[in-house]
């Protein structure tokens, strides 16, 4: 059998594993990025930074997370801000850094106003000695007011503007770091990929507002009784950042660092069958450790070695044909709900599913004429009625027995 | 009264192991505890947190490996170890409600392994030097797979017509399936060792002149004790360990309706178990030591309760009562301890009046096992327990090792494994220090 290579070029960069430590607290210092380095990241984008006049006024508390039902945040919101620290500290950490780790690429996440302080920065990180360049369009809170962050990434003209500024003083390879709070991110991917940066960065986080105290009516996370939208991320935005990512790759056709929930090497696959070409990751690490990207490497090893492959590389965009338009899709195909009834535990969540939320097509197969159940043993298995069964396969996924209902071709 | 219930009428195992996304939702109950206090209680090293988080994030055949490579035993360990006692008893979730069950979870992983069998890892580079390991028992396979990783030749030599030692001939079949246990072992096979079936071995000296470069004797415990009653030879009177083999072998026996087991032990619990899945309808285990005093796992006794077995606690046998060559009896009699501290039967004091009978168409013993085997050079204490040097498992003969039940006098097969693999330590250092002089065969 051959060794699996986890080993990616992405931007005509080289990257020892396709995980790479997204923007954000987790690389806001060295000697934190040095450990995810050690657990075996493959590399890192530093957290955010601005110039030195750029004032940062942190608030407390920043961060919040969406519960639901038993499932511990499934979406964390913040209202951080870019890093705080003196860039030529963190610069001068940069340089360190990349003298420990070579093989591991740094990448440096930046934000700036004027063309002077883009390219000043600019020149500044590279000469650092960072690999890569990020920049942030993308920051949906505290930024925009400013006219920074998502202010520019809405707009198609200040990002092609910004992003040529960065392209004229860089010599390594810029990355665009966009928005999500758009309704089509495709024309301003355009205009980036028209100004001559590398590739895009999608996802940023999702603007949103968390919640509410019930008690005090503020929203959460409440700074001394008030708050404000915030970026919200986590597992929950995963199928929002897949569709920017593939929307992207596949209409304009540049290089995506895909970023948005992923947790598990199965995610990661996901984003690299939608076409990213590296998988940035941030919320996973803050809740679970630098540690988890030993299960992402391992499982993703596997996975390849499982499908006879030998590079992460050769799964980028494989997903991508198989997504049409709504109006191609085959009319032909008819599905229709299969139950196992030698594993169905007689619950009956997907009755109800298709009783009030489809069309009556399931029920007990001992329900009686007066509503009641009989006696029989199988009286508690559920039988679809080929007849009203639509295939909707929203049964599917009520039910809580893994294999239980599949949607199968009809047969007649 | 009949106390056999239905639903223990098999003597195959029973329990079902996790679906991979039954696993997923109980991985996802750990707290992933910064420095793991479930990973001290694993006396193979087994990296508990990080085997259950990879479970948690999809990477099961990972969970594999990381289990493996520190314990072979990955399905066996799931089923047979006490984990309430080891790691689960440490468990940081039991503050909150009930521990991770990280015995399903392990089980779980060994049931993916035998699905893919995954690729081997390379054996360090070889050596010249060939070790004889004398049992493949838990304690044999845990030193035979650490000496094959370090490139070391193994031979390993198993009296019985199969490896595994208590694995196979001794946990009935309800606890531990044998097949599945075979094959889960068969990865020593696959790491290089030759395993020979059904072979004495010679001395461990004659072993070490024969060509061997070091020794190591993991042959458990082999001779169980006997009470010494009348009418012990009659046909209706059973060595537990002997049963218990025979029934590992698909031997049968029926033992009628009524069967008193003798013991309170975990060997004690599964002769009752096995009584009532051959048929009794009636099982009584008497035993010397009170309910919190006996030495079986508390879940193995909190099994053989929920059986309707009847406990008679606290009672030493008195008679063996025959009509002709057929067992038709018990006696016994409650007793108190002399002094406090020893369970020894000779520190036991009958309580007058307390005396009792009970019906019985098979009797079985089930009090303890020692070893059976000494070997020239080998220093044993006065119970034929091999005595050694606990960093190194070194024996008084230069060049053999030993550990496992024969050194603990009786333990946990993961306990037995952590043995051999300390012992392969303490073999490499021995062979380290003689240099390459020593020769292979």
């Amino acid at each position: 059998m051959k060794k699996v290579d986890l080993s990616v070029e992405f931007c005509g960069i080289r990257f020892p594993n396709p995980f790479v430590l997204a923007a954000a607290p987790p690389t806001d210092d060295a000697e934190m990025i040095a450990r995810g380095f050690d657990a075996g990241w493959g590399g890192a984008v530093v957290k955010t930074l601005g110039l030195e006049h750029v004032e940062v006024n942190l608030v407390s508390p920043m961060m919040a997370g969406l519960s639901y039902e038993d499932k511990g945040l499934i979406g964390l919101e913040n209202i951080d801000l870019i890093s705080d620290r003196d860039i030529n500290e963190v610069l001068a950490e940069v340089s360190e850094l990349k003298k420990s780790y070579p093989e591991q690429v740094l990448i440096v996440s930046m934000m700036a106003g004027s063309e002077k302080e883009w390219k000043e920065i600019t020149r500044r990180v590279q000469a650092a000695g960072a690999d890569m360049i990020e920049c942030s369009f993308s920051c949906p809170h505290g930024m925009p007011e400013k006219g920074m962050g998502s202010a520019v990434g809405q707009d198609a003209g200040l990002t092609y503007e910004r992003a040529k500024w960065v392209v004229e003083a860089a010599e390594i390879p810029v990355l665009i770091k966009l928005t999500p709070n758009v309704t089509d991110m495709r024309p301003i991917a355009q205009k980036v990929k028209e100004a001559g940066a590398a590739g895009v960065t999608a996802i940023n986080t999702v603007k949103a507002l968390l919640g509410f105290d019930l008690d005090t009516f503020s929203p959460i996370p409440s700074v001394n009784g008030k708050s404000t939208e915030g970026g919200f991320s986590g597992p929950a935005i995963k199928p929002i950042a897949l569709r920017f990512v593939a929307d992207v790759v596949k209409d304009v056709g540049i290089p995506v660092a895909g970023v948005g929930g992923v947790v598990t090497w199965k995610d990661a696959v996901e984003f690299l069958l939608a076409g990213a070409g590296i998988v940035e990751v941030c919320t996973a690490v803050m809740r679970y450790g630098f540690d988890i990207v030993e299960e992402l490497n391992e499982g993703l090893a596997l996975y390849l070695e499982d499908k006879g492959m030998n590079s992460p590389m050769e799964l980028i965009g494989l997903g991508l044909p198989n997504i049409v338009s709504h109006e191609s899709l085959s009319r032909e195909y008819k599905a229709i709900a299969s139950i196992d009834e030698d594993i169905c535990v007689g619950c009956g969540q997907c009755i109800v599913a298709c009783r009030d939320g489809g069309h009556q097509a399931i029920e007990f197969r001992g329900r009686q004429d007066d509503g009641g159940l009989s006696d029989a043993d199988d009286a508690r298995i559920a039988d679809v009625d080929d007849e009203k069964c639509i295939g909707c396969g929203f049964c599917r996924t009520v039910c809580p027995v893994d294999g239980c209902i599949t949607m199968t071709p009809r047969e007649d | 009264m009949a106390n056999a219930s239905a639903a223990h009428t098999s003597l195959e195992e029973t329990g079902r192991s996790y679906a991979p996304h039954e696993a997923v939702i109980e991985a996802s109950r750990c707290l992933m505890c910064d420095d793991p206090p479930c990973n001290t209680g694993c006396p193979a090293g087994v990296d508990v947190r990080r085997f259950i988080r990879k479970i948690r994030f999809g990477n099961h055949r990972g969970a594999v490996r990381l289990i493996r490579e520190a314990n072979i035993m990955v399905g066996i360990c799931g089923r047979v170890c006490p984990q309430e006692m080891l790691c689960m008893e440490h468990c940081t979730r039991t503050n909150l409600d009930t521990p991770i069950d990280i015995a399903g979870l392990q089980r779980f992983a060994g049931d993916i392994e035998l699905a893919s069998l995954a690729p081997l890892p390379d054996p360090a580079g070889g050596r010249r030097e060939r070790v004889a390991i004398i049992g493949a028992g838990p304690a044999g396979l845990g030193a035979a797979v650490e000496l094959r990783k370090r490139g070391i030749g193994v031979t390993i030599f198993e009296k019985s017509d199969v490896m595994g030692g208590v694995l196979t001939r001794g946990i009935p079949p309800f606890r531990l399936d044998q097949t599945f246990a075979v094959e889960e072992l068969s990865y020593v096979q696959r790491l290089g060792a030759e395993v020979e079936l059904e072979q004495t071995a010679s001395e461990p000296a004659e072993l070490l002149k024969g060509g061997f470069s070091a020794v190591f004797v993991g042959i458990g415990l082999g001779r169980p004790y006997t009470i010494g009653l009348d009418g012990e030879e009659l046909p209706g009177v059973y060595v537990a360990s002997d049963l218990l083999t025979g029934i590992t072998k698909k031997v049968r026996p029926d033992l009628g309706s009524r069967v008193v087991v003798i013991g309170g032990g975990n060997v004690a619990m599964d002769a009752a178990m096995a009584a009532l899945r051959l048929g009794a309808e009636r099982v009584d285990l008497c035993c010397l030591e009170s309910y919190e005093e006996m030495p079986a796992f508390r879940s193995e006794i909190e099994e053989v309760q929920s059986e309707g077995i009847a406990f008679h606690t606290r009672t030493r046998p008195v008679r063996i009562v025959a009509d002709g060559d057929k067992v038709v009896g018990y006696e016994g009699v409650g007793i108190r301890w002399r002094e406090a501290g020893s369970l020894a039967p000779s520190n036991a004091i009958d309580v007058p009046g307390t005396e009792f009978g009970l019906a019985a168409d098979s009797i079985i013993e089930a009090i303890g096992t020692g070893v059976l085997d000494r070997f020239e050079g080998v220093e044993t204490d006065g119970r034929g327990v091999v005595i050694t040097d606990p960093e190194t498992m070194a024996t008084s003969l230069p060049g053999v090792f030993a550990g496992g039940d024969v050194v603990s006098g009786g333990a946990t097969a993961v306990r037995a494994y952590a043995e051999g693999k300390k012992a392969a330590e303490g073999i490499v250092a021995f062979l380290d220090s003689r240099g390459t002089e020593g020769g292979g065969r």
